[in-house]
């Protein structure tokens, strides 16, 4: 399906060749490349392996689910199979080859192959990370991600729901919980894996949190970042978060129609990050007070 | 708009873009290969001015298709010339080239080194002193052509044709320079192929009648490495990237290298074997094959000549299929895992394992040997005849991941002029005692001219550099300083070297983006041709311009070869009476001198099959599309060419002999691909050899004399080799038998990865990467010595020794050493090349010279600020000198492998001193050559050389027939 892969060559540096192309998808013209690095280098890197693995970052075993989808097609993996222009060229090679393909057996195993990428691979995390593109991105790739997220949609729609959760979902390991004995660290590093929170917290969220608590910006990685906000504020901190959860329970929400058990797991894990916020709260007033 | 609505609107878009021949998903991109320039761009591409940062200063480039010349496997590269200045900026790679797809290795950029060069010679230089006393007057080209052709004029017409001789390192285009000789009437090609490939292209010859492998790496299951394919064997890049291809599709990589090279590192089974072994682990391999009936019995029943071994071999048997499976189990019998191992030192289970794992490849088994073990033993020619028969065994010929014939995976377009063979016979490069070897005997020249065979009166070396690459090289020094031997040697190169120092005349020529040349290898399954072109020419005639001359465009009065050698023919005979003028005349323009423009224009347009019709599609002449892309690939997936049924118009009169080999009255078709195919022997009346009759069907079989795979060489029977006419494990000279107590193997054949030979020593950026070559030893053997990386280590050969320093490693078979042959460069006072040679002092005192480094490399100014920015100092050690010549008895190969004692350096050896006496050398010459069986003893049929054999630029066929006596075999006649 050529539009995903139109899509695809816009998730890379806005090089002016690719002019035609966003001409093409009616969301020209092109950004400055700086208008990319800040929002794809600096705040949504997009590799699917940091908003479906447990560490939040680039890399581990999301990525290498990716990778093995690739094997189970006879190809081996590219050296990043979890970026997101790799994984929309794929998917619309795949739509390509159905396309190709007579022979009724073949037919019908390239597009159980589709599917499974489309459920397993790219609707599993790609309208989450949307919805927060939508809310950060430049005029440009506000555009592109509105595209996207519609063709995303239809495809999900004409492909039905599938009847269980995707792979990535079914076993991503939950908030971690300070109070069960780990790590103060290893809490605010679960905060920041969407699968294990429910959201997405980019850099440019952890500044609007310190311009609004009126806290110390502290340059460095998000987890550095987010560890000395903490460091200054605990409780303000546990506020705003909190106040993010609820955003994003409601932007789950929304999804459910088109997404289902998908949208629901995002709404759950958000509702259950909310949850645990509230107790931390609780938790902290109370120790306060005694 | 919806999605589906948009998905078409940018089809659409894509559709409209791609039909105007331009690129709608430009790179740089993961969505396809596209990390190049779309090509609709390259006359106007812009990049950022990386030295102006952070300013962004935009510079504007044409984009201009070449061929890497610093290797053979021709390799696209795109020069990004500068609009402004119109100089070369960089070199990346051409994504339109089909054997390279884009990809190069740190050679091709490199070139942008070699043409900056501050030390490159740019104007004629003429021997001022005396030969090798560096002195030199520059003179015009004018002055040179003269002088040049003169001489070679007077010798053609006083008949001494043999008294010119040609010698070639790297062949810039397939038989450019052949067709010049032979318009001269000239037997005098002499190339380095037997200090190189002449080993392995012997042993697939003997097979398949074609002399190179062409391995479909990509698609291979298995695939079985005998060398360092993965960074510097032969077509490294273009062969590395498909072995890369097919490893991350599942295959797996069987490596044999004593040494543990980068290829090693990639291995699923490194096999480091004592040096020579080879063929005794492949026969342990077939055996297992032949013994548990694994092999392609079908294949094996159709394509060998078994019929012809077995009645000649074996009369006293029926011939048929099953009695040769009874005797092949025989045969190979005693090649247990247990004897391979024995003679490897490789574990028997490890061999099992490998054995097993070629035994599940099926027809999509992939093997390669070109120099390696078959260049480094005597006998090493059996090392890829060996390798051969496991494909030959399980069907993997010409499949889909098997090996092709290097022939069918290649295209050499019909020229505009094709002289006849050569009314001669040259016996200085094709001497009466090889006359099996697969190429010239060139190694062995200066004892030849020494032991009073002929003398040379125009000596041409081109891209070669005999001194230094060459074994023995100060005989070649003491051949080349004596001027009754050697009367005029002219060196054609765009560096200095070695030999150049002992010139007359040292002719600057172009680099890979300086010169014209047409290529076509058999990088993979299919036909392509690739296109050197002088870039700046090519460019200034996008823009409008007419150059009807490359020293117009060149640094200097730099030149390319094919124009020089139009040049010199037409001065030598300007007025035609010797029969040369007309192969280099202009047909369009009569009366004067064909120019390369016409010269390409009629091959492109008239011998290169789709070209005509693809250029017409973008509005170009063939020729205008070839300076555009630089490729052009004929052919995808030619597949197995001898499965082909013979077309009925080609039968004509048929008649087909007992073992099925078929003839016919009708003539051969002709043919726009001149690809070099073995001459089979016409049937007693005449008729054409076609093909073999199989199950009743004419195929068109192989270029053999059989028609089949020759599991038997009848030839090598016939030529008295009785014992080695099947595929046989002969024991090297460097066998544990043939050694003397105390002495071990010294591997001296392998590269280093960005280096090559001579001409690399001049980019900086390799130089920098790899400048030195210590010696290999393993820390056992190290340890015994009491020896540490560093510390010097003097290495004794048969006729002299080397000083060197160790490199103490566990990544090289106990009990072997090995020093790469890529380093060692040396300069005589300051002239030369400052960037890789040594300065040295020669001395010599009777037979015994020396060579003593006065320094090494260090800083210097020039118009290249990085020369100041010189690091290193040490440049390495020739050991080649130090080598005498080893040539096979059959295939002619020098046998690279040395027999040495390896001793801790004593207080007075110095690093890099060389002592060698040259009479010892010369008496290892004799030993060797009593090994052979001279044509004029064993030849069964009065001529010199099986005449189906390959051979470059082959002489009338008249003149293979032995002279009754010597004196008149070297008696040429004219061209006429």
């Amino acid at each position: 399906m050529e539009l995903f892969r139109a899509l695809a060559a816009l998730a890379e540096r806005p090089a002016r060749e690719l002019a035609p192309v966003a001409d093409a998808l009616l969301i020209g013209p092109l950004p400055e490349a700086d208008a990319y690095t800040e929002l794809f280098n600096f705040q949504l890197a997009p590799y699917a392996s940091i908003y479906l693995g447990a560490e939040g970052m680039i890399g581990g075993e999301a990525r290498q689910l990716i990778a093995g989808f690739w094997r189970a097609l006879g190809q081996s993996p590219p050296p990043e199979p979890d970026h997101l222009a790799l994984m929309l060229a794929l998917y619309a090679r795949l739509r390509e080859l159905e396309d190709e393909e007579s022979e009724p057996v073949r037919l019908e195993g390239l597009k159980r192959a589709r599917l499974a990428f489309l459920w397993e691979h790219l609707l599993s995390w790609l309208p989450v990370y949307l919805c927060k593109l939508e809310s950060i991105a430049p005029p440009f790739y506000k555009k592109w991600g509105e595209v996207l997220t519609e063709a995303l949609i239809a495809a999900a729609l004409a492909a039905g729901e599938p009847s269980q959760l995707p792979l990535h979902l079914r076993e991503a390991r939950a908030l971690s919980d300070p109070r069960a004995g780990g790590e103060v660290e290893e809490f605010l590093q679960s905060l920041l894996s969407p699968a294990r929170s429910g959201m997405i917290l980019v850099r440019a969220d952890l500044t609007r949190a310190a311009r609004k608590l009126g806290l110390g910006l502290r340059l460095g990685e998000r987890l550095f970042i987010l560890k000395a906000l903490f460091g200054q504020d605990p409780q303000a901190m546990l506020d705003w978060l909190a106040a993010e959860a609820q955003v994003w329970i409601a932007r789950h929400k929304l999804k459910r129609e088109s997404l289902g058990i998908v949208a629901a797991f995002w709404e759950e894990r958000a509702a259950a990050t909310l949850s645990l916020l509230e107790q931390l709260k609780q938790d902290a007033r109370e120790s306060t007070t005694s | 708009m919806k999605p589906n609505e948009l998905n078409e609107r940018v089809s659409a878009a894509r559709e409209e873009t791609e039909r105007r021949g331009e690129t709608f998903y430009p790179g740089p991109s993961r969505i396809h290969l596209a990390s190049f320039p779309p090509k609709e761009r390259w006359d106007d591409w812009v990049e950022l001015d990386t030295r102006a940062w952070p300013k962004r200063v935009e510079q504007r480039y044409m984009l201009v298709p070449t061929t890497c010349f610093n290797c053979e496997s021709a390799c696209g590269l795109l020069a990004y010339v500068d609009k402004e200045s119109l100089q070369v900026r960089k070199f990346e790679g051409n994504p339109e080239h089909p054997g390279s797809r884009g990809r190069n290795c740190a050679k091709g950029p490199a070139t942008i080194n070699q043409v900056t060069d501050p030390d490159r010679i740019l104007y004629p230089l003429k021997r001022a002193g005396k030969r090798g006393e560096g002195k030199w007057v520059r003179v015009g080209w004018d002055e040179a052509l003269n002088d040049i052709a003169a001489r070679v004029r007077k010798a053609i017409e006083e008949k001494r044709h043999q008294e010119i001789m040609y010698h070639v390192g790297r062949p810039g285009e397939d038989g450019f320079t052949e067709r010049i000789l032979a318009a001269w009437g000239v037997d005098g090609h002499n190339s380095h192929t037997n200090i190189c490939s002449s080993g392995s292209r012997a042993g697939y010859q003997y097979w398949m009648g074609l002399d190179r492998p062409s391995p479909d790496h990509a698609n291979a299951k298995v695939i079985l490495l005998i060398s360092a394919h993965l960074e510097a064997g032969h077509y490294f890049n273009p062969h590395a990237q498909r072995v890369i291809d097919a490893k991350a599709n599942g295959a797996k990589l069987i490596v044999f290298d004593t040494r543990l090279s980068h290829t090693a590192t990639h291995a699923d089974h490194w096999v480091s074997p004592l040096p020579g072994s080879e063929a005794a682990i492949l026969l342990a391999i077939a055996n297992y094959l032949i013994q548990h009936n694994l092999y392609n019995r079908e294949f094996v029943r159709r394509w060998w000549n078994w019929e012809e071994y077995l009645s000649i071999e074996h009369p006293e048997i029926e011939t048929n299929f099953e009695n040769f499976e009874r005797t092949l189990k025989e045969l190979y019998g005693s090649y247990t895992f247990e004897y391979a191992a024995q003679e490897s030192g490789v574990d028997a289970r490890v061999l099992e394992e490998v054995a097993r794992l070629v035994s599940t490849a099926g027809t999509r088994f992939s093997s390669h040997n070109w120099r390696s073990a078959a260049s480094g033993n005597s006998g090493g020619w059996q090392v890829a005849r060996c390798l051969f028969m496991l494909n030959a065994l399980v069907g993997a010929v010409a499949t889909e991941g098997g090996v092709f014939p290097n022939a069918w995976n290649k295209f050499v377009p019909k020229p505009l002029y094709t002289p006849p063979h050569p009314q001669m016979w040259n016996e200085l490069t094709w001497p009466i005692e090889y006359p099996l070897a697969m190429n010239e005997m060139s190694f062995m020249l200066p004892h030849f001219l020494k032991a009073g065979r002929g003398k040379l009166d125009v000596y041409f070396t081109r891209v070669y550099n005999p001194v230094w690459t060459n074994p023995d090289g100060f005989t070649w020094v003491e051949a080349l300083s004596d001027e009754s031997l050697v009367g005029c040697h002219v060196a054609l190169t765009p560096t200095w070297n070695e030999t150049t120092y002992f010139a007359d005349y040292i002719l600057p020529m172009g680099h890979g983006s300086e010169r014209h040349d047409l290529h076509s290898y058999e990088t993979h399954d299919a036909q392509w041709i690739g296109f050197r072109q002088p870039v700046l020419r090519a460019a200034r005639e996008r823009m409008g311009e007419h150059v009807s001359d490359t020293r117009e465009v060149n640094p200097g009065e730099v030149w390319e070869e094919n124009e020089f050698w139009l040049e010199l023919s037409w001065r030598i005979d300007e007025d035609g009476s010797l029969g040369i003028r007309r192969y280099v005349e202009s047909k369009e323009r009569p009366g004067e001198r064909l120019g390369v423009d016409e010269y390409y224009a009629y091959i492109f347009e008239n011998s290169v099959p789709g070209l005509k019709e693809k250029a017409a599609t973008e509005n170009l002449t063939p020729l205008e599309f070839m300076r555009r892309y630089g490729a052009f690939e004929i052919r995808k997936r030619v597949g197995a060419i001898y499965e082909e049924a013979v077309p009925p118009d080609e039968l004509e009169d048929v008649r087909v002999d007992r073992f099925g080999r078929v003839y016919t009255a009708t003539p051969k078709p002709p043919s726009s691909n001149i690809v070099p195919l073995p001459t089979i022997d016409a049937d007693a009346d005449g008729r054409r050899f076609v093909g073999v009759e199989i199950d009743e069907r004419i195929l068109r079989g192989f270029p053999t004399p059989s028609g089949r795979l020759e599991f038997y060489s009848r030839t090598l029977s016939d030529w008295s080799w009785p014992e080695y006419a099947i595929p046989t494990y002969i024991k090297s000279h460097v066998h544990p038998l043939n050694m003397d107590e105390g002495q071990t193997v010294l591997i001296s054949t392998f590269r280093l990865p960005v280096q090559i030979h001579t001409r690399s020593a001049n980019a900086k950026w390799l130089d920098e990467i790899a400048h030195t070559n210590p010696l290999w030893i393993h820390t056992s053997h190290a340890a015994r010595l009491g020896l540490k990386t560093g510390e010097l280590v003097r290495v004794e050969t048969e006729i002299g020794h080397f000083v060197l320093r160790a490199w103490v490693t566990e990544g090289i078979r106990p009990g072997v050493v090995a020093c790469s042959h890529h380093m060692g460069r040396w300069k005589l006072l300051d002239q030369g090349q400052r960037q890789m040679m040594a300065t040295v002092s020669l001395d010599r005192e009777g037979d015994q010279w020396g060579l003593t480094r006065e320094r090494g490399v260090v800083p210097y100014a020039s118009e290249d600020a990085d020369t100041l920015r010189i690091w290193w100092t040490d440049v390495g050690v020739h050991q080649n000198l130090t080598f005498p010549v080893h040539p096979d008895p059959i295939s002619g190969m020098h046998c690279w492998h040395q027999a040495v004692r390896v001793v801790k350096a004593s207080p007075e050896d110095k690093y890099g001193d060389i002592s060698v006496d040259v009479k010892k050398s010369h008496e290892v010459y004799e030993k060797w050559l009593r090994m052979t069986r001279a044509a004029d003893l064993h030849s069964p049929d009065g001529t010199r050389r099986p005449y189906w054999l390959l051979r470059p630029l082959k002489p009338a066929r008249e003149f293979y027939r032995l002279p009754s006596n010597e004196t008149e075999s070297t008696e040429p006649v004219g061209a006429d």
